[in-house]
């Protein structure tokens, strides 16, 4: 983690027009107050917050919005450091640049890596705010406090507005080790804040990628090859399209040699003055594409590959004892396969990126997670000196991961260099399936034996899955990685004297990705519900087993070091299964024809027990009540965690359900949500949340509620008698 | 062709292909970029709009046979049913918002015709709006909020 130091900014030209970042022609405001745009950012002695004459505070969210909350997040950090007003406060997008310090929006670590260098920032101000009123009062600092954005000195009954103190505390020295608040006195941090866009959004009027137009600016509507791999070898035009005068042209676009990596795909480009007729015309051509080494990729031998992987030894990562003597040996064993398939992130918004290419400068507006990797990656394929490229985060209309992968932005670069205009990239629901960098699909095999008081005695685990090395990497580092191990399998809390923990990897036809919560998916699902079927062979109940083998632990250990003050405890997964037990009213007898599924994992640093109740009368085993407890150690804002938590139920069923994606002869069969289906209102439970009250350091919310969901569904539906359903889809 | 549309209350006289879809009538058009593209074939409920009060798919209806008739956007909501757009803010219903435009207008259309939904009412009438962050709960809690306030 780098943070940006604190260090006067004040003295630099920090104006701004009208208040607005000024992107190309087009004024981008983010503030959730547009009208309070300040137009004098006088006082700055951090990136991340400026304090106008005017009194407006502007906090700089570095990290894209995705409907985590993290605009707000970042904004409520700040103000309470600074013990500023929230009417007073407007949030302004950062574009891609190292002097923020790491912009990566993903892994649920925005809040862990700069909850202090936030809390820094609000309270280096907030001191040079206290010092300038102690100095024009002739007082000592000490005697003034802020709070209610100004200063006041209680002793003589004086008070100045952080507006009329932010000219001169710019001149001042800024202190490079505040002091901050104690949490007892936080008013913003730990309280529930409606996100800052929440209007924009409710009239309309929030912008997203797609919805940035530039003067002069070109439409380029994509028609990817079906086969991952195959370049453009002809294409033909209809004459129709010809004579239509809003038709621009074509441009092909071939297949990148060497890594995957963040490369655009083979494709065509339909350039066209308006997005209509870009479709209408993509529908109309005929093309020809080049053979691809993946055109007999099948997702069904895929998986039966995955299969007979886990029945081979594999990449041993922890052996203790003799687990594999004992379970080669045991006459009686319980052994169990867990699948699951490819999964899409499917936004809501598809891929859609603006790009304007002048001379040797370029300037893109996209939804991307990453605007500082956005940026590198564009150096790196297109030649531009780094300084000549700017990046800046619209909104994203939802991502999960899909927009840290900036390959369609490289295509707006490309396409706008090409055209010597301004291009704006759409892609379809169609092109946004076929070509996501999926979430991988995998088999688990578990084995074990039980003693004669039901725990455990060897225990074998295998998995098996293509890693996301191979598609962001290098093609040959097909073995899983350690950090995707350590979601939830080498950093299993199921302990035994004589285990054994091994991985296979093998290579896709198509790219893999990172999708909200990563291999915790699977992992988490297998690991499960092989415990439910343990304590069904102990005799045992489910939450009752998980307590019992976690007698006596005290840290979990992964492949890899823990990050200082994170440790896994198990402490703190008894406690949020403890407690998931409780508010589910588990040990009580349930209405007839419900039944109710536990599953409880770590991840992000976080921890997460679930239980899901579903309705045994439904063929479909609806989901009718979730009860969710989430631990992420101290939270920011505590509407935002439930929400997140609430929709983590709905993305966990969308991916435990119905959603599953194939391929065959290297191409996708599912194009649309007619094929892809994800969770609609009617499959929407009701859901309550606990929030764990914890001091410890923060951690994970927006991914680690994901992980629980399919295998408490799976179990759920096996108390009610659907039958172990091992395999997702479960319906 | 010249085609006459009135969107919001605002008569539009275009020349455009009759069979451009509402959708992108609006937004590359008439620079209404509230309503959402995200499948193109009626399956996500993104593109929502109202035509004659009737919730209605704008990707797949063209814009000859949206013709002549009134349509309302999430540009107009805020004055048609401010409660709704309030009851959605004080909710906190959004996460990454994408959808919502489509979500609001189809809810709008339902509190027109039914005051009171029960929640069954609800998930049958906002079945065919997706929303992948999962801010159902609170799309039922915003619409009862809204229909309460209005007993």
């Amino acid at each position: 983690m780098n943070a940006p130091p604190l260090r006067n900014l004040s003295r630099r030209n920090f104006l701004v027009s009208s208040g607005a970042l000024v992107v190309g022609s087009y004024a981008y405001t983010t503030g959730f107050n547009p009208a309070l745009a300040s137009t004098a950012r006088t006082l700055s002695p951090s990136v991340y917050v400026a304090v106008g004459s005017d009194g407006i505070v502007t906090v700089t969210c570095h990290r894209s919005e995705m409907g985590q909350g993290i605009k707000t997040a970042v904004a409520q950090v700040v103000c309470d450091e600074l013990e500023a007003d929230w009417g007073k406060v407007v949030v302004a997008q950062a574009e891609g640049d190292a002097k923020y310090g790491d912009q990566n929006t993903d892994g649920s670590k925005s809040i862990k890596n700069f909850f202090v260098p936030l809390r820094n920032a609000g309270a280096a101000a907030r001191e040079m705010l206290i010092q300038a009123a102690a100095d024009s009062w002739g007082v000592a600092a000490s005697e003034c406090e802020a709070h209610d954005h100004a200063v006041h000195h209680n002793a003589s009954s004086r008070s100045t507005s952080f507006g009329d103190l932010a000219n001169a505390a710019s001149a001042l020295d800024v202190p490079t080790n505040p002091t901050l608040k104690s949490r007892e006195n936080w008013n913003h941090i730990g309280k529930s804040r409606v996100h800052v866009d929440a209007q924009d959004v409710a009239t309309g009027n929030a912008t997203y990628g797609a919805d940035v137009t530039l003067p002069n600016m070109a439409i380029a509507v994509m028609v990817h090859a079906p086969v991952f791999g195959s370049s453009p070898v002809d294409v033909k035009v209809p004459d129709s399209a010809k004579e239509n005068p809003r038709f621009i042209g074509i441009e092909t676009i071939n297949v990148t040699p060497g890594p995957i990596r963040f490369n655009p795909v083979g494709s065509v480009a339909v350039i066209a003055e308006d997005t209509y007729t870009g479709i209408k015309i993509a529908d109309e051509l005929e093309i020809n594409w080049s053979d691809s080494p993946n055109q007999s990729f099948d997702s069904d031998a895929f998986q039966q590959a995955l299969r007979d992987a886990v029945e081979q030894p594999g990449k041993v990562w922890h052996q203790v004892g003799n687990a594999n003597g004992m379970l080669d040996e045991a006459e009686e064993k319980t052994e169990a396969v867990y699948e699951t398939p490819f999964l899409s992130h499917a936004p809501m918004e598809p891929p859609s990126a603006i790009a304007n290419v002048v001379d040797d400068s370029v300037e893109v507006l996209a939804p991307v997670q990453d605007p500082q990797t956005t940026r590198n990656t564009i150096v790196g394929a297109q030649g531009f000196a780094l300084e000549k490229v700017k990046v800046t985060p619209t909104l994203l209309g939802g991502a999960f991961g899909r927009k840290s992968k900036p390959d369609f932005v490289l295509e707006a670069v490309e396409l706008s260099k090409r055209l010597k205009r301004p291009v704006r990239v759409q892609w379809r629901r169609e092109n946004d399936l076929q070509y996501d960098y999926f979430h991988a699909p995998s088999v688990q095999r578990y084995e074990a034996t039980l003693g004669e008081n039901g725990m455990p005695t060897a225990w074998r685990q295998r998995t098996a899955f293509p890693s996301i090395m191979s598609t962001v990497a290098a093609p040959n580092m097909v073995e899983p990685a350690n950090w995707e191990l350590d979601m939830g399998f080498t950093n299993t809390p199921y302990r035994c004297d004589n285990q054994s923990i091994e991985a296979a990897g093998l290579k896709a036809g198509v790219r893999i990705g990172w999708l909200r919560s990563v291999c915790n998916i699977f992992h988490a699902f297998g690991a499960n519900v092989f415990i439910d079927e343990l304590a069904e062979q102990a005799g045992m109940d489910p939450i009752d087993y998980r307590l019992a083998m976690w007698e006596g632990m005290d840290v979990v250990q992964g492949a890899l070091p823990s990050e200082p003050g994170h440790e896994f405890k198990i402490e703190r997964l008894r406690n949020v299964l403890q407690k998931a037990r409780a508010n589910s009213d588990w040990d009580q007898k349930i209405a007839d024809g419900r039944a109710l599924g536990v599953a409880v994992h770590h991840s992000f640093l976080s921890y997460v027990a679930t239980v899901l109740e579903v309705d045994a009368s439904d063929p479909n085993f609806r989901v009718t009540n979730a009860h969710v407890v989430l631990d992420c150690g101290t939270y920011v804002n505590a509407d935002t965690c439930a929400a997140q938590m609430e929709g983590a139920v709905v993305f966990g069923l969308s991916a435990a359900q119905r959603a599953k994606l194939t391929f065959k002869d290297g191409t996708i069969q599912q194009d649309n949500f007619d094929g892809y289906l994800i969770a609609r209102m009617p499959d929407a439970p009701s859901i309550s949340v606990e929030l764990v009250d914890s001091d410890h350091l923060p951690a994970g919310v927006g991914e680690p509620g994901v992980p629980p969901i399919a295998p408490a569904l799976s179990n759920a539906i096996y108390r009610a008698g659907g039958g172990r359903r091992r395999s997702i889809p479960l319906i | 062709m010249a085609i006459k549309m009135h969107v919001n209350g605002v008569e539009h006289q275009l020349d455009i292909d009759e069979n451009t879809p509402l959708l992108w009538v609006l937004r590359d058009h008439l620079a209404l970029n509230g309503t959402k593209f995200g499948c193109g074939r009626g399956l996500c409920g993104a593109c929502t709009v109202q035509i004659d009060g009737t919730p209605t798919r704008s990707c797949l209806t063209t814009v000859a046979a949206a013709s002549g008739r009134q349509i309302s956007t999430i540009e107009s909501l805020v004055e048609q049913q401010p409660d709704l757009v309030e009851a959605w803010v004080e909710e906190n219903v959004a996460q990454c918002g994408y959808c919502q435009s489509g979500q609001l207008m189809s809810a709008a259309a339902l509190l027109a015709t039914n005051a009171a939904p029960s929640d069954e009412d609800i998930d049958s009438a906002m079945a065919g709006n997706i929303c992948r962050c999962g801010t159902y709960g609170r799309i039922r809690k915003a619409i009862h909020r809204t229909a309460e306030g209005r007993q």
